[in-house]
């Protein structure tokens, strides 16, 4: 597509990136069927190709952020559907982001987004904190419906619907020692929100490795992977948080080797991925930070690496949920399902499988509307298929969901330590 | 006695159109005039004829393309076409037998009533085969309208508006068609003793396997006997095609069988006999018998028309066959019960359009040949006749009663 | 781009009662359906033939035919044009706005009415695309046949419009074919129907005047079309050929031998590479043309066809046969396929040519289109229908640069002619709109496209629908702006 900057404005490295992007972009419109928002509004404005006009209109004239043109980058899932869909490569993922930080630069948001956001930005990457906030959100939940019922206050009427009632409690960790010949050392993402809204993930994931011969490192200091404040353009602070973990997991090298450094959460995924990326300007980073994004795999990315051996079929069938960040973020599509297979569960794909459950980060905090129509549609899709489990592997997903279902909702890695030996997944019993 | 316009050449015929549109003189138009006793009456003051514009002008067998003047015999395309293993797609009925006329049908004939016969279901009508054409407009302009590719989406497709025109737009001088290669082979297979809404039934089943029925008619027990002589097996007859290379319908042949046996007793036809019989179902062979009994064509969806003929049992004497799965009603009227009646049953069983192919002249001349269109629809069509006809000479009354 | 192909000059009333013209639409239609701020107009500019943009006056989204019905009655009074618009990805721009019209979305409209598998119809929303009617069918057996590259994203409506094409309609023909019936709603607010679920219609064929009318004549909303009972096995095989004139002829003789392959798609070499590179279909890269034949049926049917098929090819010199061996293989090879165009915008900028050719002036309009272009000292890539001989050159050129861009166009232009002079026509699948239109003299002399104004005008004789379309300014009557 024709673009029109100036040389000036090429000279900084976020407008010339864009720049690029968007001349690979050739209008065809591909990216709008596949995504969420378009398929639920219909308006062009809120489809990929609708924000990356916008995107273009705005960076070419060297424009501040509008209301106008805030209100459709801030729908926008970052699913990545669209980058899945692309023929012509268009890399949105970046695109997005240099706009949110434009965004968050140029544009000064209204008293209420803008404290929701602060409070946000301020509470999840913390455990601590976002455990204490989960306390006072039981507390509050009887006043969320009283919330929704005024524009500005939808958001922390969504927060209140999805705090749990309760949360369980992580178990005493027993350092195990491993079982078989060591076959790698991994360090497993502690992050921040799964572990207090679901310890049971990693227990399981620790457990798993061990008896499988991998030797668990545990690198004093890491912590949110910075995706949360990433996503909201707030670009130093996702860099602080990704250059305390590069920092944590480059010494771990350093001083004991790591083979790989696993996630259990795949929005973490994606972004500790694009770590090298987000540091390339950072001359003092650069190089450590790609190094990092090259050893982060999904936990099943690693696992299919391990040839789990076949067992025989437990007769149970789980309705596999992609996760955005899994399918279209990491392009990891095969190996979760394989796995699934291998160790004997039957395995469905439900319909629309590409579309969005609606959590997206803080989405369905800051967008409650639009994700709950996701929200209904994907669990419509899930329930079609009458499985009896869901399994998916991101922590926003189980909690979007399970929020919507009875089915019971597990990460993929709980399923896999049950059938090679470990305790039946709490949710299934 | 009416002026007889027989041009041989293309502007001769366009000099004969513009005199009579200076004369405000209306023109009866026709090919070989084996299906003018379609649509309303025509009262015109001269008539006009494409028989002397005759011949095939190009045919490539390998692009699957013909074009012929207007006024060629469709007996003359059709011998062409067999010479290179080929066919028109949408087996054209021939109306002589079930109308009582005699002469040639022509080619252009065909086009403009868009006219086409059971495989018109699956392989399309006249109009999804016609291609391009040169015709005159009523001002007496010689033009053409798309082109000799099967992909043309080059301005407005008014090929598509002359098709089935019947004659009231232009007057046909020169049409492209597409064409297919003649299959191989062929057999029917017959179910014996389905009442009407059971062969409904099974022919919605025989559309919905993978095996390319091409044919899906239902014979009742009235008009069984009609047909191949009456050599027919016992009871209504539900029978269903399969064209293609041997080996293949062999195949499907027994894919259909299969899944269809525990529906009736099943038997089949060979190739030759089965030409016969899909032959005699497109000329509406039960029904040539020499009379003038009102006889109609009624397009409807397919599963309502058993319905509509059920509905319609209880109000008039009817004798009836089903083609296209069930969505062609070939009716013959015992008594003559207005067309109100019919169209108003088939309005309340699901719609679609009822056309009075045969009648006497009195009933003719009193009842609506088409089905009546809205009073929107009605008055489109009356403007984009003004545009192509402007003075109106064309087959004036033609499309409806006035 | 140099803006060589000009739009009609804008009624200077509209303009002037703007303000008055967005107070009134926001009065017809609830407050989501409505789109006027200026930066929202932005991305409504163009489509997919981005090389020209005009910002609309105002984006309306209905949700329903009444309320279209409501803003083309409202229109049509006070003479404000309109422009509809499906899903945007018209090829030859003809879902581009201008500064005086209103553009009409049909993208809310995306709910399939009905699925009738008995009659083998499905009614559908104007604004359904194209794939979803076959994703929600195929479960049960049946599919949507016209298969236009773009089917994932492009709209029921637009496919109407433009009579959408498809790699596969060389057996199961186009949209007009496949269609049935459609809702529409008239210039002056009128909602009328033509067709239905039964074959053939009263009257004059209105439905097939409509197929392909550009937006033109009204405005589609609903569309009840054609189900197809899905084959048993369809299989795609790829033939590699040392030329592309080989290749060109082996199409010829399949089709004279009397085979019909579902479908006969051709791929040069820089088409290959560019395709290959993004869908890994495992296209062989060591061939200057491929042939992609799909043939369908049982497994015995599909075996007689493609051992006749290959030994025409042989004849040909073909260098590889590969036959797909899975599913996903066989999706693979289509997905390289469908997104030939998009996948292009890797390596540069292109516009897509459509015209059709007589299959036996295949090879030499092939050879002539790489001296045309190569003559303006551009590149060009072919992928196209070869089966009924619909072409799709892409021109390869630099947009940032305005005489390349001028290049592109005028390369282009010049092998549209060269389709008409081999007997074919300017556009097979992908319409007229404004790329196409003063080159419609080339295929049609006045007095026709005269004729096929004067029907259009049957339908909006003030010219306010698609105003810019279809047919050249100049020898306009004076009602459509004449210049």
């Amino acid at each position: 597509m024709q673009t029109n900057f100036t040389a000036e404005q090429l000279a900084d490295p976020h407008v010339a990136e864009s720049e690029a992007i968007l001349r690979r972009c050739v209008h065809c419109g591909f990216c709008t069927a596949t995504c969420p928002t378009y398929v639920t509004l219909g308006n062009e404005l809120d489809s990929p190709r609708g924000r990356i006009y916008l995107i273009k209109d705005m960076l070419e004239n060297g424009r501040a952020a509008d209301a106008q043109v805030v209100k459709h980058l801030d729908r926008c899932l970052s699913c990545l559907a669209c980058t899945t869909t692309c023929p012509s490569g268009v890399d949105y993922m970046h695109l997005i982001d240099n706009a949110r930080a434009h965004v968050e630069n140029t544009y000064r948001r209204p008293l209420m987004d803008r404290l929701i956001r602060n409070v946000l930005a301020f509470v999840l990457p913390y455990p601590s904190r976002f455990r204490a906030a989960l306390k006072l959100a039981r507390i509050g939940k009887p006043f969320g419906p009283m919330l929704a019922g005024f524009a500005p206050l939808k958001p922390f009427a969504a927060m209140l619907t999805l705090a749990p009632v309760t949360l369980p409690q992580p178990l005493p960790q027993q350092s195990q020692p491993l079982a078989v010949a060591k076959r790698g050392r991994v360090a497993i993402l502690t992050g921040c929100a799964q572990p207090v809204l679901d310890p049971r993930i990693n227990e399981a994931t620790e457990r798993l490795l061990t008896r499988l011969g991998v030797e668990i490192a545990r690198p004093k200091g890491e912590g949110c992977c910075g995706a949360l404040v990433h996503h909201m353009g707030r670009e130093e602070q996702a860099l602080n948080f990704a250059r305390r973990n590069v920092d944590v997991w480059t010494r771990e090298i350093e001083e004991r080797g790591l083979d790989a450094i696993i996630i259990t959460a795949s929005g973490c995924g994606t972004t500790i991925k694009d770590y090298g990326h987000m540091l390339r300007l950072d001359p003092s980073y650069a190089e450590k930070a790609r190094r990092i994004s090259a050893l982060a795999k999904d936990i099943t990315e690693y696992l299919a690496t391990l040839d789990l051996p076949p067992l025989e079929s437990r007769g149970l069938t789980v309705a596999y949920h992609s996760a955005c960040s899994m399918q279209h973020g990491q392009k990891i599509t095969l190996q979760p399902k394989a796995l699934l297979r291998n160790a004997g569960f039957a395995v469905r794909d439900p319909a629309e499988g590409h579309l969005c459950c609606g959590s997206a980060g803080t989405y369905n905090i800051l967008q409650p509307e639009i994700s709950a129509q996701l929200k209904a549609r994907k669990v419509k899709n899930i329930e079609a298929t009458k499985a009896n489990i869901i399994a998916t592997g991101n922590i926003g997903c189980m909690t979007q969901i399970a929020s919507g279902t009875a089915m019971p909702i597990v990460h993929t890695v709980e399923l896999l330590d049950w059938a090679y030996g470990g305790p039946k997944p709490d949710k299934l019993s | 006695m009416s002026l007889l316009l027989v041009p041989t050449r293309e502007e001769e015929a366009a000099d004969m159109i513009r005199a009579a549109a200076e004369a405000k003189r209306s023109l009866a138009i026709s090919g070989g005039n084996t299906r003018s006793g379609f649509g309303q009456q025509v009262e015109a003051q001269g008539v006009l004829r494409s028989a002397g514009l005759s011949g095939i002008v190009a045919y490539d067998p390998a692009e699957m393309v013909l074009t012929a003047r207007a006024g060629t015999p469709v007996s003359e395309i059709e011998e062409a076409l067999a010479e290179n293993g080929q066919m028109l797609a949408f087996e054209p009925m021939d109306h002589r037998a079930v109308m009582g006329t005699v002469g040639e049908p022509t080619i252009g004939g065909i086009f403009a009533t868009n006219t086409s016969g059971p495989r018109r279901f699956v392989a399309g009508a006249a109009r999804d085969s016609l291609l391009g054409v040169r015709y005159i407009n009523g001002r007496g302009e010689v033009l053409r309208a798309g082109g000799r590719v099967m992909k043309n989406v080059t301005g407005l497709d008014l090929v598509k508006l002359l098709a089935g025109s019947f004659g009231t737009l232009g007057f046909l001088t020169e049409v492209t068609f597409r064409v297919l290669p003649r299959p191989q082979d062929q057999r029917t297979i017959i179910l014996s003793g389905l009442d009407d809404g059971e062969a409904a039934r099974a022919m919605a089943i025989a559309m919905s396997l993978s095996v390319e029925v091409s044919g899906a008619a239902h014979l009742p027990e009235s008009v069984r006997g009609r047909f191949l002589n009456g050599n027919l097996s016992d009871g209504p007859a539900t029978v269903l095609r399969l064209e293609g290379l041997a080996a293949s319908v062999a195949v499907r042949a027994q894919k259909l069988v299969a899944t269809l046996q525990s529906l009736a007793p099943i038997s089949q036809l060979e190739a030759e006999e089965s030409r016969v019989l899909w032959q005699e179902i497109r000329d509406v062979k039960p029904y040539a018998d020499g009379t003038m009994k009102p006889l109609w064509r009624v397009s409807v969806a397919p599963t309502s028309g058993f319905q509509l003929v059920a509905a319609l049992r209880l109000q008039a004497g009817i004798d009836c066959f089903y083609d296209w799965q069930g969505g062609l009603l070939w009716m013959r009227m015992e008594s003559e019960p207005e067309g109100e009646l019919v169209r108003h049953v088939m309005h309340q069983t699901g719609g679609g359009h009822a056309t009075l192919v045969r009648a006497s002249d009195d009933m003719r001349a009193t009842e609506n040949a088409f089905e009546p269109l809205p009073a929107a629809v009605l008055a489109l069509q009356a403007r984009v006749k003004q545009q192509l006809d402007p003075a109106g000479i064309f087959n004036p009354g033609k499309m409806a009663r006035s | 781009m140099s803006d060589v192909i000009s739009f009609l000059p804008p009624r200077e009333k509209v303009l002037a009662r703007r303000s008055t013209i967005i107070a009134d639409l926001a009065d017809l239609l609830p407050a989501d359906c409505l789109v006027h701020e200026p930066r929202e107009l932005v991305p409504f500019e163009t489509d997919a033939f981005v090389a020209y943009r005009r910002l609309p006056l105002a984006v309306v989204l209905p949700h329903n035919t009444a309320q279209v019905a409501a803003v083309l009655k409202y229109c049509h009074r006070y003479g404000v044009p309109v422009v509809p618009r499906g899903a945007g990805t018209s090829l030859c721009g003809g879902a581009i706005p201008q500064e005086d019209a209103v553009v009409i979305g049909l993208s809310k409209m995306s709910r399939i009415l009905e699925v009738d598998f008995a009659n083998r119809t499905a009614t559908v929303q104007a604004g359904v695309t194209n794939l979803s009617i076959s994703d929600t069918v195929g479960p049960e057996g049946y599919f949507y046949a016209p298969d236009p590259s773009s089917q994932l994203a492009c709209t029921i409506g637009g496919n109407i419009a433009m009579n959408s094409g498809g790699a596969h309609c060389l057996k199961y023909g186009v949209t007009t074919n496949n269609l049935l019936g459609v809702k529409m709603v008239l210039m002056d607010g009128t909602v009328i129907d033509l067709g239905g679920k039964h074959l053939d219609s009263a009257g004059y064929d209105l439905l097939g005047l409509v197929c392909g009318s550009e937006g033109q004549l009204g405005i589609v909303t609903e569309a009840t079309v054609r189900l197809i009972a899905k084959p048993e096995g369809a299989r795609p095989v790829l033939f590699g050929f040392t030329s592309s004139e080989e290749a060109g002829a082996c199409v010829a003789d399949v089709i004279g031998a009397g085979i019909i392959p579902v479908a006969i798609e051709f791929m040069d070499k820089p088409a290959i590479e560019i395709c290959e590179a993004f869908a890994k279909a495992g296209y062989p890269l060591d061939v200057e043309a491929l042939l992609i034949v799909e043939v369908e049926g049982s497994e015995a049917e599909m075996e007689a066809m493609l051992s006749s098929i290959v030994e025409i090819a042989r004849r040909h010199g073909v260098k590889t046969v590969r036959e797909s061996q899975s599913a996903t293989e066989a999706a693979l090879i289509w997905k390289g396929r469908k997104s030939a165009f998009g996948a292009t915008g890797r390596i540069a900028d292109y516009i897509c040519m459509d015209g059709t050719v007589p299959l036996s002036k295949l090879s030499y309009v092939l050879k002539r289109t790489s001296e045309i272009v190569e003559g303006f000292g551009l590149r060009v890539a072919n992928v196209f229908h070869a089966g009924d001989g619909n072409m799709h050159p892409l021109i390869l050129f630099n947009a940032n640069d305005p005489v390349e861009a001028a290049k592109a166009e005028a390369a282009g232009n010049e092998i549209l002619k060269l389709c008409v002079d081999a007997g074919g026509c300017l556009t097979g699948e992908h319409g007229v709109g404004i790329e196409k239109r003063d080159l419609m003299l080339h295929q049609y002399t006045r007095a026709e496209l005269d004729q096929q104004i004067r029907v259009r005008e049957a339908f909006d004789s003030q010219w306010l629908l698609n105003p810019s379309k279809v047919f050249p300014l100049d020898g306009r009557p004076q009602t459509a702006g004449a210049v």
